[in-house]
């Protein structure tokens, strides 16, 4: 079970972006994470991490700091060096049983292909490929489906279903809610850097009305003075 | 992950990148460093040259360090990031540490490596604080490239200015601060900017390098002109020294924004333009190179009006 206990996170003094925080994720399930823009995902995914400094709180794996070896981390925006082939990209991250042309038989990407002529899809799914060849017991996911065409998209839930059966846990944020709805076994709203709520699998129907209706409240009544 | 890896596809990276600059600007790149090669082995030669060359490689190193683009990656992909970067950064300095070892400059070289392992190490990252909001303000707002660097590097430009200022009756300040100010504004350019923005001055190719080189000009001459009067009233008699460094600095600038546009791509980071730009930094530390700098702003500025013209043709 991951927990986290009463996070707090704050980039400067005056502004918390994650305020007393306390989450309880369950191993070998898919958790998702949504919210508005700037309600504090990226930055609670950072702070579970570790890349993220935290300002009190604890992240614990069954009691345990976690640690970069049980974690892999896809994150939002991804970075790639340029003048380097994907096979290369790939051959960075050491694991001696992942083989790179099967798992591409599912992506189709040119692997011996200088990056920098990618799209921005493909560069993604390859991003995708570095984060499977690390094979980490959890995985966190910032905005996986981002910029990927509907066959990745279904290919990626696939994976993701079949590692959860593997016992995998998977930590992963979109804002895309029906994409959420379809995968996850439990997802939470956060907003002004809490969980506002949290709702299992059966109450997922509830939860998108609900998210809808409180979006509705907010800009609804502007929309109508302005068109 | 461990370093060897990583470093072998870096530098296969770096040959990729060095092969597709070209024969011509490869052989010319070659003489330069040689060139430079051949100017810091002398320096080294003796103790207080071979000391001033590691403090500026260090300069450089920090300076390297704090501005990777790559810190996110490899702190989410790697454990021993440290350990990578220092690879690299060894790796980069291979040759000064030659020299030195060579010219049993030993104290130098314990210096190098001590500092290159403490600055792997650092989680450096430069922010300016929000005060430069004030400064920014002064800015106008066709000058983006200068907002966005004064964002970046507004509160190291503003302390060296009035470091610059406030020890200006000591002859070698002066000089060193307007090297360092003339130098920043390279890293301004880096990236180039989506043609929307070129598009929406709505201006001929020839008016847009205009305003451009003026904007620029006007910039840097007001964070020199001050330095330089400060420097000619407490030594007359050098008065020639910051002119002809501002002037230097001046042809410079205009070189670059040339060399910008005249492999201008929206939105990219071309090779060319930074290897030139590379090349513009030199000859600042170099002044010999600045005939053939002259030369190639003439050729850029007609590259750049070729280049621009599918942007700006409407407005010709």
């Amino acid at each position: 079970m991951i927990s986290i206990k009463d996070l707090n996170i704050s980039y400067n003094s005056s502004s918390k972006v994650i305020d007393s925080l306390c989450l309880l994720l369950p191993e070998g399930s898919i958790h998702g994470i949504v919210g508005l823009n700037g309600a504090g995902k990226t930055t609670l995914l950072n702070a579970i991490y570790g890349i993220k400094n935290i300002d009190s709180g604890e992240i614990c794996l069954d009691g345990k700091g976690l640690t970069k070896n049980e974690m892999s981390f896809l994150v939002t925006e991804n970075f790639f060096y340029s003048n380097i082939t994907a096979r290369e990209y790939l051959s960075l991250f050491k694991n001696l049983y992942f083989d790179a042309d099967r798992w591409n038989g599912l992506f189709f990407l040119p692997l011996d292909t200088i990056i920098d002529d990618y799209s921005t899809g493909m560069k993604k799914k390859l991003a995708i490929l570095g984060v499977l060849k690390q094979d980490k017991p959890i995985m966190i996911l910032d905005e996986p489906f981002n910029g990927l065409d509907i066959e990745a998209c279904r290919i990626i839930r696939s994976i993701l279903l079949r590692l959860k059966e593997k016992g995998k846990t998977v930590i992963i944020t979109s804002h895309i809610i029906e994409t959420l709805t379809n995968l996850c076994d439990d997802i939470h709203y956060l907003e002004g850097g809490k969980i506002k709520f949290s709702k299992e699998k059966h109450e997922f129907a509830e939860f998108e009305k609900e998210i809808f209706k409180s979006i509705e409240n907010k800009s609804s009544e502007l929309l109508s003075e302005l068109i | 992950m461990s370093v060897c890896p990583f470093i072998i596809i870096r530098l296969k990276q770096l040959y990729r990148t060095l092969t597709g600059i070209g024969l011509i600007r490869f052989i010319f790149l070659i003489a330069l460093i040689s060139f430079l090669g051949i100017y810091v082995f002398l320096q080294t030669l003796k103790t207080p040259g071979s000391f001033y060359v590691t403090g500026a490689v260090l300069l450089i190193i920090l300076m390297i360090h704090a501005k990777r683009t790559d810190r996110t990656f490899l702190r989410t992909h790697f454990e021993h990031y440290g350990l990578i970067c220092l690879a690299e950064y060894i790796i980069l300095t291979l040759p000064i540490l030659v020299f030195l070892i060579i010219n049993h400059q030993w104290i130098a070289v314990a210096l190098l490596l001590v500092a290159l392992s403490i600055t792997a190490g650092l989680n450096l990252k430069i922010r300016s604080p929000q005060g430069n909001a004030k400064m920014l303000k002064l800015i106008p707002y066709p000058c983006y490239e200068w907002k966005s660097g004064m964002r970046r590097n507004g509160y190291i430009i503003f302390s060296l200015w009035m470091i610059g200022l406030g020890t200006s009756f000591f002859i070698g300040s002066v000089p060193i601060v307007l090297f360092i100010l003339g130098i920043i504004p390279f890293s301004f350019y880096d990236k180039e900017e989506p043609y929307q923005m070129i598009i929406a001055c709505e201006m001929s190719t020839n008016r847009f390098l205009f305003n451009k080189l003026k904007m620029q000009l006007t910039l840097f001459s007001l964070l020199a002109f001050p330095l330089v009067i400060l420097f000619i009233i407490f030594n007359p008699q050098l008065w020639y020294i910051p002119v002809v460094e501002y002037l230097i600095f001046i042809t410079l600038h205009i070189f670059l924004i040339l060399a910008r546009y005249a492999f201008y791509q929206p939105n990219e980071k071309p090779y060319s333009a930074q290897v030139y730009g590379a090349i513009g930094v030199l000859a600042g530390i170099v002044p010999i190179l600045l005939p053939v700098i002259w030369l190639l702003s003439v050729r850029f500025f007609f590259k750049s009006q070729e280049n621009l013209k599918p942007y700006l043709n409407d407005f010709n």
